[in-house]
């Protein structure tokens, strides 16, 4: 990959929603995640870490920040402190969660600035990380605003698996090693499979086929993911329902109680997961 | 060039490869190639064992034991190895979602610090032994010619159920009258019983999905309470249009408190007087018929108003004033009690006053449906509990405990100091344990017998949790053994029946063996038609076999208050059956304690639970859902506390109290009850292997052993403590730095209101 030819077929590694370059992708991935439903149980976290060889690191390491949780509750407080005049004394609202993986923009910030196109842009919309050609330069997780990318400060291939625990490895994908940037894929491995069972009965990829291994795990069924290109998946249901389109950074929508949106969306940075307003009744 | 020639071997030693034959080798797999010298095998593909396509996994159906609620799982299995494990769409339990302890049982199989070896004591250490030695020593004190009097054997487990329950019954029998001590820290006893006097059963189906607004008083039915998964897959259909709402009432944030639309800061034990407020308002606001409760209660709703409520429990009279309303006008209805409410000195009344509630809006039947005992009582679990262990640790410090069998339970953690577990277990003479791995219980063996991970083990159970119609979950090995010497422990109970009864077990080969033909004894119009062969194979495949639809059976303290209204000789038989049991109604008054101000909750999660999931890294490195907190302890508190205190947030601070005291790192926020300190369950082992030793304070050491008045079990909420800063100050290890959004829409909140109109 010289950088005559990164620059030369730019338009092929990043296609942005300005030319609406999606619509001629094979597969648009996509996710909707429904924050009323979302109870930040974190069974969607662990079973991350089981499907995708997540390393765990430790309390110190975990404490400067290199936990390698791809998929990550992030729960925030409507007000943390007493405030002034303690009008709200307790959170009688409860918490707000947030289950944050790798948003699968459009028009993903990491990717122009790899200096080697490590990162880039699949035909299915995923954004994707070649672990083979990153060189840990880091950029990219510099130029994430959603911080959902993970280095490899360390080999962990030792301290995380030590015997027989690395066992449990996941076969069909690698253990990433020192050096290496790496994030939610939307279990690439399992897409692969879906669409080469359906090659192999020469029939198209059904909505359903795949399952996330966080979808999989959600016992509220607060995640659903499929093609947003497929007009008759759930998914693809759930954005229109909620009037939420690419290819925006920001929805006018002709309802706007309508509960969809997504994260940090006026960056224009195009994410691929949506997510449903959590709801309040008092 | 150069000379030196890289052996086959050691070029498959350079490369890995023979650790990895080795490992597999370890899974038993049949078709195997020696290398030169002999000593390595490397298994060949070409000649695959039946149903192993190399590089395709295959997923085999099986039952999760992590907890009691026998969640259906699947298992992936690729080359002899399970790999991954999913909840079993077929379960009508947890309908294909799985907990992230369920997911976590990879890691207690395949736990670099489980035991591999039996161990002898000899001369105060722990020896490796071969199970023949091992299971000789248990044979000189149990077995035949043992000469022991059974009355001096006891077992000590865990919740246990199905056929491993049959037996172990089995040998209690043939030892002629072995002692059984079930131990579970955190346990429903105290709802069991009021549902059994109020509801007619301790089995009920709460259906959530069906309710529009449920109250829930101290049950963390998301996480940690009831059947979990089965609750959350009810949660996300009861969020689905039209909305239901969530109501909880908690003197410390859970999970299900963090999704709640109003969440009441309940005071630890006061959770018996908010229902009351709850069913007073109920009754002045709503037109709620007070006669349809017990006198014994009704007498005392007179004493409960929104004036004296913040006074008396904490929440702001306006909160309770809303739930009321909630409750009252957007039925179907459900009010839900246990977890922290149960766990004070009145904790019955505080799950009876919650009771009522069902009862004074006709919830009963509706969205509580008590069901008959399970129809096999001989399965049915036998629930672990305190009292039991007291009873126990009482029998054995008079010295009239030889043997104790130990599975399943670790009281040297989990029990009080007060009740002096070490103590207790000294004064046995001869303790085998039958342990996967060395905690603080086994620790203290003279025998250990290593037991198979439960994706190792076949095994059945009846879920402690009757959420849908009777089944037996069927636990099937989802790999061989990955130690030779480990059995599992339906094979150990059947090796010791077969030193007792020969003739009657000597037949069955193994504990599959067994199970195959007590199966085959299901009477066949529980099979539906199936041939015994089919009913095996099909149970296999689900993962379990529905012996009886549930049947609903009537309460008889509801039966009678529906006439009660204006009939006296109805209302009489309400009294009448409520006044069974000498049921006494007694709630506390609010007094403050001038030493021990505040009261210590110590919280549990669905992560590290009672400590048995604290080796397991995946959880260590989970973060804790309210606080964000991982792999180690904290206490959390008030902001308005701490101020008045002198704390901050990350001060190393002391919680004390008469029992003892723990020091841990302050996490500030306002999901805490003012008068209350929370310290999480689950790290401060001293045992229990490299993930768990040595890591944060065990909460439970300290708790003083007050009693709940009608059960006799332990009120783990009642002890009463002070705080003090040690003036050292940390900063915490955390996921995320920010606790607000800061303005922006990272989470979006709309109200019902603007849901309603779209």
């Amino acid at each position: 990959m010289s950088l005559e030819n990164i620059l030369k077929d730019w338009s092929k590694y990043r296609r942005g929603h300005e030319e609406g370059g999606h619509h001629d992708y094979e597969h648009m991935w996509g996710m909707a995640i429904d924050l009323d439903k979302c109870t930040g149980c974190n069974a969607c976290s662990v079973a991350c870490y089981a499907e995708n060889n997540l390393a765990v690191v430790g309390e110190e390491k975990f404490s400067k920040g290199q936990a390698m949780h791809w998929l990550r509750i992030e729960r925030y407080w409507d007000e943390p402190d007493l405030g002034e005049n303690r009008v709200n004394e307790y959170q009688i609202h409860g918490a707000s969660f947030l289950p944050m993986n790798c948003q699968q923009c459009n028009a993903a910030t990491c990717e122009p600035v790899c200096p080697v196109a490590a990162t880039y842009h699949t035909p299915d919309g995923l954004n994707a990380q070649v672990y083979n050609r990153c060189i840990g330069s880091r950029y990219c997780s510099n130029n994430c605003p959603y911080r959902l990318r993970y280095f490899n400060f360390f080999s962990y291939y030792e301290d995380s698996w030590p015997e027989p625990l690395q066992m449990q490895l996941n076969p069909d994908i690698s253990v990433r090693d020192k050096g290496v940037m790496e994030k939610c894929t939307f279990c690439v491995q399992r897409i692969r499979k879906a669409k080469d069972d359906a090659a192999r009965e020469q029939r198209d990829v059904l909505d359903g086929d795949i399952k996330t291994a966080c979808q999989q795990s959600c016992a509220t069924q607060a995640i659903v993911f499929g093609d947003l290109l497929d007009e008759d998946s759930v998914v693809s249901k759930v954005w229109k329902k909620h009037e939420v389109a690419l290819g925006k950074a920001s929805q006018n929508k002709a309802n706007p109680d309508k509960r969809g949106y997504r994260v940090l969306e006026g960056l224009n940075t195009d994410p691929c997961i949506m997510f449903l307003e959590r709801v309040r009744e008092v | 060039m150069s000379t030196y020639k890289v052996k086959r071997r050691d070029f498959l030693k350079i490369t890995g490869l023979s650790g990895a034959s080795a490992a597999l080798a370890a899974c038993d797999m049949p078709t195997t190639i020696t290398l030169e010298e002999g000593e390595e095998d490397v298994v060949s593909y070409l000649m695959p064992e039946e149903y192993v396509i190399p590089g395709i996994g295959v997923w085999y159906a099986s039952t999760c034991r992590q907890c009691d609620a026998a969640c259906g799982i699947i298992g992936r299995v690729r080359e002899g190895r399970v790999l991954k494990l999913e909840g079993n769409p077929q379960s009508p339990i947890n309908q294909g979602a799985l907990c992230q302890i369920g997911q976590a049982a990879l890691q207690v199989h395949y736990n670099p610090d489980r035991l591999k070896q039996p161990k002898i004591r000899q001369g105060g250490r722990l020896i490796d032994a071969s199970w023949d030695e091992a299971f000789d020593v248990l044979k000189s004190h149990i077995g035949p010619d043992s000469g022991i009097d059974g009355s001096r054997i006891a077992w000590l487990s865990g919740t246990v159920s199905g056929h491993q329950r049959v037996l172990m019954d089995a040998v209690s029998e043939a030892l002629g009258g072995a002692g059984h001590y079930a131990h579970e820290i955190l346990n429903d006893t105290v709802v069991d019983k009021v549902n059994a006097e109020v509801y007619g059963s301790t089995n009920i189906q709460y259906k959530i999905a069906e309710a529009q607004v449920v109250l829930s008083i101290g049950a963390d039915f998301l996480s940690t309470w009831g059947s979990p998964v089965h609750n959350s897959v009810q949660y996300g259909k009861f969020r689905d249009a039209p909305r239901g709402v969530l109501i909880q009432a908690e003197p410390r944030m859970t999970v299900t408190g963090g999704s709640a639309d109003l969440w009441l800061p309940v005071r630890p034990g006061a959770e018996g007087a908010l229902a009351m407020t709850i069913a007073a308002e109920l009754v002045a606001s709503h037109g709620a018929d007070a006669k349809t409760l017990p006198q014994a209660v009704a007498d005392q709703l007179g004493q409960y108003d929104l004036a004296s409520a913040e006074e008396q429990t904490g929440v702001a009279a306006d909160l309770i004033e809303k739930a009321a309303d909630f409750l009252a006008t957007r039925g179907p209805s459900l009010v839900i009690a246990g977890g922290t409410a149960a766990a004070h000195e009145h904790g019955y009344e505080a799950v009876t006053a919650a009771a009522m509630l069902n009862v004074l809006l006709g919830n009963v039947g509706k969205t509580i449906i008590p069901v008959a005992d399970f129809p096999y009582s001989a399965l049915a679990p036998k629930k672990g509990d305190t009292a039991q262990l007291a009873a126990f640790a009482k029998k054995a410090r008079a010295g009239d405990i030889s043997v104790a069998l130990i599975t399943g339970t670790n009281p040297v953690y989990t029990a009080p100091e007060q009740l002096d577990m070490v103590g207790a277990l000294n004064a046995v003479k001869v303790k085998i344990a039958f342990a996967e791995f060395i905690d603080e219980t086994s620790a203290m063996a003279d025998v250990i017998l290593p037991l198979c991970s439960d994706l190792e083990s076949w095994g059945t159970h009846v879920a402690s949790y009757q959420t849908t119609d009777a089944i037996i979950s069927l636990q099937q090995p989802l790999m061989e053994p990955l130690y030779a010497q480990t059995r599992s422990l339906g094979d150990v109970l059947l090796a010791i029946m077969k030193l007792h009864n020969a003739e009657q077990y000597g037949p069955f080969a193994d504990y599959y063996g067994y199970l195959r033909n007590v199966i085959a004894a299901v009477p066949a119009v529980a099979k539906e038609g199936l041939g015994d062969e089919a009913y095996w194979q099909a149970g296999l495949q689900k993962g379990m076999l529905t012996v009886a639809a549930s049947a609903i059976v009537s309460a008889p303290l509801v039966e009678a208050a529906d006439d009660a209204a204006g009939n006296e000789e109805a209302k009489e038989m309400v009294d009448n059956v409520a006044s069974e049991d000498s049921f006494t109604f007694a709630l506390p008054v609010y007094e403050k304690d001038k030493d021990f101000p505040l009261r210590l909750v110590p919280s549990a999660s669905s992560r590290l639970g009672d400590g048995r999931f604290a080796n397991l890294p995946w959880l260590q490195e989970a973060p804790d859902a309210i606080t964000k907190i991982v792999w180690n302890s904290w206490v959390e508190m008030h902001p308005a506390t701490a101020l008045h205190y002198g704390i901050k947030q990350g001060d190393i601070v002391r919680v004390s109290g008469e029992d003892g005291s723990v020091e841990a790192q302050v996490y500030l926020h306002k999901g805490i009850n003012k008068d209350a300190i929370a310290v999480p369950m689950g790290q401060g082992h001293t045992e229990y292997g490299r993930y768990a030793s040595g890591r944060g304070v065990n909460p439970l050491k300290m708790v003083a052993v007050e009693t709940d008045s009608h059960s006799g079990e332990i009120a783990l909420c009642a002890t009463r403590v002070t705080v003090e800063n040690t003036g050292r100050n940390e900063e915490l290890v955390k996921m995320g730095g920010s606790e607000s959004q800061v303005g922006r829409k990272l989470v979006g909140t709309i109200t019902a209101d603007q849901l309603r109109r779209v």
